[in-house]
Protein backbone atom coordinates (compact mmCIF):
# COMPACT_ATOMS: atom_id res chain seq x y z
CA UNK A 1 0.00 0.00 0.00
CA UNK A 2 1.49 3.10 -0.77
CA UNK A 3 1.65 5.85 1.87
CA UNK A 4 0.23 8.73 0.34
CA UNK A 5 -3.24 6.02 -0.04
CA UNK A 6 -2.75 5.16 3.58
CA UNK A 7 -2.53 8.98 4.49
CA UNK A 8 -5.54 9.58 2.91
CA UNK A 9 -8.08 6.45 4.91
CA UNK A 10 -6.56 8.50 8.19
CA UNK A 11 -7.49 12.20 6.35
CA UNK A 12 -10.83 10.83 5.95
CA UNK A 13 -11.11 9.55 9.44
CA UNK A 14 -9.85 12.54 10.68
CA UNK A 15 -12.48 15.32 8.58
CA UNK A 16 -14.99 12.73 9.57
CA UNK A 17 -14.34 13.71 13.42
CA UNK A 18 -13.57 10.18 14.33
CA UNK A 19 -11.03 10.38 17.25
CA UNK A 20 -10.66 6.57 18.50
CA UNK A 21 -9.80 3.67 16.37
CA UNK A 22 -9.78 -0.30 17.08
CA UNK A 23 -8.31 -2.74 14.98
CA UNK A 24 -6.52 -5.90 13.97
CA UNK A 25 -3.82 -5.40 11.49
CA UNK A 26 -3.83 -6.79 8.22
CA UNK A 27 -0.98 -6.76 4.98
CA UNK A 28 -3.38 -4.24 3.04
CA UNK A 29 -3.81 -2.18 5.40
CA UNK A 30 -0.77 -2.12 7.19
CA UNK A 31 0.24 2.03 6.32
CA UNK A 32 -3.09 2.88 7.92
CA UNK A 33 -2.91 0.83 11.16
CA UNK A 34 0.85 2.02 11.78
CA UNK A 35 0.00 5.57 11.12
CA UNK A 36 -2.89 5.32 13.80
CA UNK A 37 -0.89 3.91 16.08
CA UNK A 38 1.58 6.75 15.79
CA UNK A 39 0.44 9.62 18.28
CA UNK A 40 0.48 12.76 15.60
CA UNK A 41 -2.71 10.84 14.10
CA UNK A 42 -4.36 12.34 16.53
CA UNK A 43 -7.16 9.42 16.97
CA UNK A 44 -6.52 7.06 20.28
CA UNK A 45 -5.65 3.74 18.67
CA UNK A 46 -5.83 0.40 20.20
CA UNK A 47 -4.77 -2.85 18.92
CA UNK A 48 -7.17 -5.61 19.94
CA UNK A 49 -6.79 -9.59 19.77
CA UNK A 50 -9.54 -10.11 17.30
CA UNK A 51 -12.16 -8.37 15.59
CA UNK A 52 -15.27 -9.20 17.56
CA UNK A 53 -13.41 -7.63 20.64
CA UNK A 54 -12.71 -4.89 18.50
CA UNK A 55 -16.08 -4.27 17.83
CA UNK A 56 -17.08 -4.56 21.33
CA UNK A 57 -14.61 -2.00 22.45
CA UNK A 58 -15.83 0.36 19.62
CA UNK A 59 -19.28 0.06 20.95
CA UNK A 60 -18.11 0.87 24.91
CA UNK A 61 -15.86 3.96 23.26
CA UNK A 62 -19.18 5.30 21.55
CA UNK A 63 -21.43 5.27 25.07
CA UNK A 64 -18.34 6.74 26.26
CA UNK A 65 -18.74 9.72 23.75
CA UNK A 66 -15.72 8.99 21.57
CA UNK A 67 -16.02 8.77 17.85
CA UNK A 68 -15.02 5.25 16.92
CA UNK A 69 -13.83 3.46 13.70
CA UNK A 70 -13.16 0.10 13.25
CA UNK A 71 -10.65 -1.27 11.09
CA UNK A 72 -10.93 -4.65 9.69
CA UNK A 73 -9.89 -6.65 7.40
CA UNK A 74 -12.20 -9.03 5.22
CA UNK A 75 -11.71 -12.20 6.98
CA UNK A 76 -12.17 -10.25 10.21
CA UNK A 77 -15.27 -8.88 9.96
CA UNK A 78 -16.22 -12.65 9.39
CA UNK A 79 -14.66 -12.87 12.97
CA UNK A 80 -16.99 -9.88 13.95
CA UNK A 81 -20.11 -11.11 12.12
CA UNK A 82 -22.09 -11.89 15.62
CA UNK A 83 -20.66 -8.75 17.47
CA UNK A 84 -21.24 -6.14 14.31
CA UNK A 85 -24.77 -7.80 13.81
CA UNK A 86 -25.87 -7.39 17.55
CA UNK A 87 -24.38 -3.95 17.52
CA UNK A 88 -26.01 -3.08 14.73
CA UNK A 89 -29.47 -4.55 14.75
CA UNK A 90 -30.42 -5.04 18.66
CA UNK A 91 -28.62 -2.23 20.17
CA UNK A 92 -28.37 0.01 17.15
CA UNK A 93 -24.85 1.89 17.85
CA UNK A 94 -23.17 3.33 15.10
CA UNK A 95 -19.97 1.60 14.31
CA UNK A 96 -18.25 2.76 11.31
CA UNK A 97 -16.07 -0.19 9.46
CA UNK A 98 -13.47 0.59 7.19
CA UNK A 99 -12.09 -2.57 4.98
CA UNK A 100 -9.65 -2.61 2.84
CA UNK A 101 -11.68 -4.68 -0.09
CA UNK A 102 -9.93 -7.89 -0.81
CA UNK A 103 -11.26 -10.52 -3.11
CA UNK A 104 -13.00 -8.14 -5.35
CA UNK A 105 -12.50 -7.79 -9.27
CA UNK A 106 -8.84 -6.67 -9.99
CA UNK A 107 -7.32 -8.33 -6.85
CA UNK A 108 -4.21 -10.40 -8.25
CA UNK A 109 -4.38 -12.24 -5.10
CA UNK A 110 -6.33 -15.65 -5.14
CA UNK A 111 -8.68 -14.55 -2.08
CA UNK A 112 -11.90 -14.44 -4.16
CA UNK A 113 -14.00 -16.28 -0.97
CA UNK A 114 -13.99 -13.08 0.09
CA UNK A 115 -16.09 -11.60 -2.80
CA UNK A 116 -18.50 -13.85 -2.50
CA UNK A 117 -19.01 -13.61 1.70
CA UNK A 118 -17.99 -9.55 2.67
CA UNK A 119 -20.95 -7.59 0.68
CA UNK A 120 -23.44 -10.69 1.85
CA UNK A 121 -22.37 -10.34 5.39
CA UNK A 122 -22.55 -6.70 5.70
CA UNK A 123 -26.58 -6.90 3.57
CA UNK A 124 -27.30 -9.67 6.50
CA UNK A 125 -26.31 -7.24 9.19
CA UNK A 126 -28.26 -4.63 8.02
CA UNK A 127 -24.71 -2.55 7.56
CA UNK A 128 -25.50 -0.06 4.44
CA UNK A 129 -21.85 0.35 2.71
CA UNK A 130 -20.24 2.05 0.04
CA UNK A 131 -17.37 0.53 -2.08
CA UNK A 132 -14.68 2.83 -3.43
CA UNK A 133 -13.25 2.40 -6.32
CA UNK A 134 -11.01 5.68 -6.81
CA UNK A 135 -8.67 7.14 -4.45
CA UNK A 136 -9.76 10.91 -5.25
CA UNK A 137 -13.43 9.26 -3.28
CA UNK A 138 -11.90 8.17 -0.48
CA UNK A 139 -12.13 10.91 2.15
CA UNK A 140 -15.73 12.08 1.19
CA UNK A 141 -16.99 8.28 1.51
CA UNK A 142 -15.60 8.24 5.07
CA UNK A 143 -17.09 11.56 6.14
CA UNK A 144 -20.39 10.66 4.56
CA UNK A 145 -20.77 7.22 5.86
CA UNK A 146 -19.55 8.40 9.22
CA UNK A 147 -22.13 11.43 8.91
CA UNK A 148 -24.81 9.08 8.21
CA UNK A 149 -24.05 6.34 10.60
CA UNK A 150 -24.13 8.95 13.56
CA UNK A 151 -27.43 10.39 12.69
CA UNK A 152 -28.93 7.21 12.16
CA UNK A 153 -27.91 5.28 15.03
CA UNK A 154 -26.64 2.66 12.60
CA UNK A 155 -23.30 1.22 11.66
CA UNK A 156 -22.09 1.50 7.78
CA UNK A 157 -19.18 0.17 6.31
CA UNK A 158 -16.43 1.68 3.70
CA UNK A 159 -14.68 -0.83 1.28
CA UNK A 160 -12.17 0.33 -0.45
CA UNK A 161 -10.86 -1.67 -3.47
CA UNK A 162 -7.39 -2.39 -4.42
CA UNK A 163 -7.93 0.53 -7.73
CA UNK A 164 -8.37 3.16 -4.68
CA UNK A 165 -5.84 1.73 -2.60
CA UNK A 166 -2.69 1.36 -4.93
CA UNK B 1 -20.59 -22.28 47.09
CA UNK B 2 -21.82 -18.59 47.18
CA UNK B 3 -24.47 -17.14 44.85
CA UNK B 4 -24.34 -14.84 41.96
CA UNK B 5 -27.21 -12.99 44.04
CA UNK B 6 -25.49 -12.95 46.65
CA UNK B 7 -22.36 -11.22 45.42
CA UNK B 8 -24.65 -9.03 43.31
CA UNK B 9 -26.04 -7.60 46.81
CA UNK B 10 -22.51 -6.90 48.07
CA UNK B 11 -21.34 -5.18 45.10
CA UNK B 12 -24.52 -3.10 45.15
CA UNK B 13 -23.34 -2.08 48.58
CA UNK B 14 -20.14 -0.95 47.88
CA UNK B 15 -20.50 0.66 44.17
CA UNK B 16 -20.83 4.18 44.03
CA UNK B 17 -23.89 5.86 42.01
CA UNK B 18 -20.98 6.96 39.26
CA UNK B 19 -19.91 4.33 38.45
CA UNK B 20 -20.39 2.66 35.07
CA UNK B 21 -21.50 -1.32 35.31
CA UNK B 22 -21.48 -3.04 32.45
CA UNK B 23 -23.20 -6.44 32.85
CA UNK B 24 -23.16 -9.64 30.46
CA UNK B 25 -26.74 -10.99 29.62
CA UNK B 26 -29.03 -13.30 31.54
CA UNK B 27 -29.28 -13.50 34.90
CA UNK B 28 -26.18 -11.49 35.43
CA UNK B 29 -28.30 -8.26 34.00
CA UNK B 30 -31.53 -9.70 35.29
CA UNK B 31 -30.44 -9.85 39.09
CA UNK B 32 -28.38 -6.27 38.58
CA UNK B 33 -31.32 -4.74 37.17
CA UNK B 34 -33.10 -5.65 39.67
CA UNK B 35 -31.02 -4.64 42.53
CA UNK B 36 -29.76 -1.27 40.96
CA UNK B 37 -31.92 0.88 39.10
CA UNK B 38 -29.38 3.42 37.71
CA UNK B 39 -28.46 5.17 34.48
CA UNK B 40 -24.85 4.67 34.74
CA UNK B 41 -25.67 0.44 33.98
CA UNK B 42 -24.82 -0.78 30.75
CA UNK B 43 -26.90 -4.02 30.36
CA UNK B 44 -27.01 -7.15 27.63
CA UNK B 45 -24.04 -7.56 26.89
CA UNK B 46 -22.84 -11.23 25.54
CA UNK B 47 -20.82 -13.38 23.97
CA UNK B 48 -17.06 -12.41 24.37
CA UNK B 49 -18.58 -8.76 24.35
CA UNK B 50 -18.73 -7.79 28.20
CA UNK B 51 -15.13 -6.81 28.70
CA UNK B 52 -14.24 -5.56 25.74
CA UNK B 53 -17.35 -2.88 25.64
CA UNK B 54 -16.37 -2.45 29.48
CA UNK B 55 -12.54 -1.70 28.49
CA UNK B 56 -13.81 0.67 25.30
CA UNK B 57 -15.88 2.53 27.91
CA UNK B 58 -12.87 2.37 30.49
CA UNK B 59 -10.73 4.25 27.93
CA UNK B 60 -13.11 6.67 26.39
CA UNK B 61 -13.70 8.10 30.38
CA UNK B 62 -10.81 7.69 32.31
CA UNK B 63 -11.65 9.51 34.94
CA UNK B 64 -14.87 7.71 35.54
CA UNK B 65 -14.61 4.32 37.45
CA UNK B 66 -16.16 1.13 34.77
CA UNK B 67 -17.00 -2.45 36.18
CA UNK B 68 -17.37 -5.12 34.36
CA UNK B 69 -19.66 -7.72 35.35
CA UNK B 70 -18.66 -10.61 33.30
CA UNK B 71 -18.90 -14.90 33.34
CA UNK B 72 -16.85 -17.75 32.77
CA UNK B 73 -18.56 -18.66 29.53
CA UNK B 74 -18.52 -15.33 28.20
CA UNK B 75 -15.11 -14.27 28.91
CA UNK B 76 -13.65 -17.31 27.57
CA UNK B 77 -15.36 -16.78 23.82
CA UNK B 78 -12.44 -13.68 23.81
CA UNK B 79 -9.72 -14.43 26.35
CA UNK B 80 -7.43 -12.30 24.31
CA UNK B 81 -9.10 -9.44 25.15
CA UNK B 82 -7.54 -10.10 28.72
CA UNK B 83 -4.17 -9.02 27.08
CA UNK B 84 -5.39 -5.91 25.46
CA UNK B 85 -6.68 -5.19 28.91
CA UNK B 86 -3.19 -5.71 30.30
CA UNK B 87 -1.52 -3.46 27.59
CA UNK B 88 -3.77 -0.80 27.40
CA UNK B 89 -3.45 -0.31 31.80
CA UNK B 90 -7.23 1.61 32.18
CA UNK B 91 -6.99 2.27 36.15
CA UNK B 92 -10.32 2.98 35.81
CA UNK B 93 -11.12 -0.63 34.80
CA UNK B 94 -12.26 -3.64 37.39
CA UNK B 95 -13.02 -6.39 35.81
CA UNK B 96 -15.38 -9.21 37.64
CA UNK B 97 -15.91 -12.94 36.74
CA UNK B 98 -18.76 -14.87 38.18
CA UNK B 99 -17.27 -18.36 37.35
CA UNK B 100 -20.18 -20.56 37.53
CA UNK B 101 -18.12 -23.31 35.63
CA UNK B 102 -21.31 -24.21 33.97
CA UNK B 103 -23.02 -23.69 30.27
CA UNK B 104 -26.96 -23.00 30.80
CA UNK B 105 -27.16 -24.03 34.31
CA UNK B 106 -28.18 -20.69 35.02
CA UNK B 107 -31.98 -20.49 34.20
CA UNK B 108 -32.41 -24.54 34.83
CA UNK B 109 -33.14 -26.53 38.08
CA UNK B 110 -30.10 -29.02 36.88
CA UNK B 111 -26.75 -27.59 35.79
CA UNK B 112 -25.94 -27.39 32.63
CA UNK B 113 -22.51 -28.40 30.52
CA UNK B 114 -19.24 -27.45 32.28
CA UNK B 115 -17.00 -24.75 31.23
CA UNK B 116 -13.40 -24.57 31.29
CA UNK B 117 -13.26 -23.37 34.53
CA UNK B 118 -15.70 -26.26 35.52
CA UNK B 119 -12.51 -28.23 34.64
CA UNK B 120 -8.96 -27.49 34.95
CA UNK B 121 -8.65 -23.53 33.76
CA UNK B 122 -7.90 -20.81 36.09
CA UNK B 123 -9.14 -17.62 34.76
CA UNK B 124 -7.57 -15.66 37.82
CA UNK B 125 -4.07 -17.00 36.52
CA UNK B 126 -5.09 -16.54 33.03
CA UNK B 127 -5.61 -12.86 33.75
CA UNK B 128 -2.09 -12.87 35.59
CA UNK B 129 -0.21 -14.72 32.57
CA UNK B 130 -2.07 -11.83 30.33
CA UNK B 131 -0.30 -9.05 32.19
CA UNK B 132 -3.21 -7.90 34.84
CA UNK B 133 -0.96 -7.79 38.30
CA UNK B 134 -4.09 -7.56 40.30
CA UNK B 135 -5.53 -10.80 39.37
CA UNK B 136 -7.33 -12.73 41.97
CA UNK B 137 -9.76 -15.48 42.83
CA UNK B 138 -12.24 -15.07 45.53
CA UNK B 139 -15.19 -17.99 46.78
CA UNK B 140 -16.89 -16.37 49.45
CA UNK B 141 -19.18 -12.87 49.87
CA UNK B 142 -16.89 -11.88 52.55
CA UNK B 143 -13.68 -11.81 50.23
CA UNK B 144 -15.28 -10.56 47.56
CA UNK B 145 -16.56 -7.59 49.02
CA UNK B 146 -13.41 -6.73 50.67
CA UNK B 147 -11.13 -7.37 47.18
CA UNK B 148 -14.08 -5.08 44.86
CA UNK B 149 -13.75 -2.05 47.74
CA UNK B 150 -10.12 -2.55 47.10
CA UNK B 151 -10.26 -2.56 43.40
CA UNK B 152 -12.96 0.46 43.36
CA UNK B 153 -10.21 2.42 45.51
CA UNK B 154 -6.91 1.96 43.72
CA UNK B 155 -5.46 1.84 40.02
CA UNK B 156 -6.43 -1.21 38.02
CA UNK B 157 -6.82 -2.77 36.02
CA UNK B 158 -8.48 -5.61 38.24
CA UNK B 159 -9.61 -8.71 37.70
CA UNK B 160 -11.76 -10.73 40.45
CA UNK B 161 -13.05 -14.14 39.36
CA UNK B 162 -16.10 -15.10 41.65
CA UNK B 163 -16.49 -18.62 41.49
CA UNK B 164 -20.18 -19.11 42.26
CA UNK B 165 -22.77 -22.02 42.10
CA UNK B 166 -23.67 -23.46 39.41
CA UNK B 167 -27.40 -22.87 39.74
CA UNK B 168 -29.08 -19.48 40.96
CA UNK B 169 -31.33 -20.91 43.45
CA UNK B 170 -31.90 -17.62 45.25
CA UNK B 171 -32.94 -15.05 42.51
CA UNK B 172 -34.73 -12.01 43.27
CA UNK B 173 -38.33 -11.24 42.24
CA UNK B 174 -38.62 -9.75 39.07
CA UNK B 175 -40.23 -6.35 40.21
CA UNK B 176 -39.34 -3.96 37.01
CA UNK B 177 -38.73 -4.36 33.62
CA UNK B 178 -35.46 -4.15 32.77
CA UNK B 179 -34.72 -1.80 29.46
CA UNK B 180 -34.28 -3.43 26.18
CA UNK B 181 -30.73 -3.07 24.52
CA UNK B 182 -32.01 0.40 22.68
CA UNK B 183 -33.68 2.04 25.42
CA UNK B 184 -30.73 0.89 27.30
CA UNK B 185 -28.98 2.83 25.30
CA UNK B 186 -30.35 5.69 24.80
CA UNK B 187 -30.69 6.06 28.85
CA UNK B 188 -27.04 5.88 28.74
CA UNK B 189 -26.18 7.83 26.19
CA UNK B 190 -27.95 10.45 28.13
CA UNK B 191 -26.84 9.90 31.23
CA UNK B 192 -23.08 10.34 29.96
CA UNK B 193 -24.10 13.26 27.77
CA UNK B 194 -25.29 14.90 30.92
CA UNK B 195 -22.35 13.73 33.51
CA UNK B 196 -19.57 14.33 31.07
CA UNK B 197 -20.70 17.09 28.93
CA UNK B 198 -20.04 14.88 25.61
CA UNK B 199 -22.68 14.60 22.57
CA UNK B 200 -22.89 11.09 21.89
CA UNK B 201 -26.83 10.65 20.26
CA UNK B 202 -26.25 14.08 17.85
CA UNK B 203 -29.41 15.62 16.14
CA UNK B 204 -29.97 13.90 12.89
CA UNK B 205 -30.98 17.21 11.20
CA UNK B 206 -27.75 17.68 9.79
CA UNK B 207 -26.01 21.43 9.76
CA UNK B 208 -29.15 21.71 11.71
CA UNK B 209 -28.71 19.44 14.82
Amino acid sequence: MKEEKAKLIVQGMKEAGVDFAVGVPDAQFIEVYKMLERSESGIRYVGAANEAEAAGICMGAWAGGKKPALVIATSGLLVATYHIARINLLHEIPLLILIPYRGDLGDPRWLGMYQKTTEPALKAMDVPYRVVRRSEDVVRTIKECHESARAWLRSAAVLFTEEALW
Amino acid sequence: MVSRYALLKKLAGVVADDTLVVACIGNTTAFWGQLKEREANLFHVTLGMCTPVAHGLALALPKRKVVALDADGNLLLNLGSLGTVANEAAKNLTIIVFDNGNYLGSHKKEPGMRTATGGKMNLAKVAEASGIDSACMVDDAEAFEQKVKAALGSNGPHVIVAKIAALDDDRPEKSRRIPDPRQNKYEFAKYIERTEGVAILGGGLGNFG
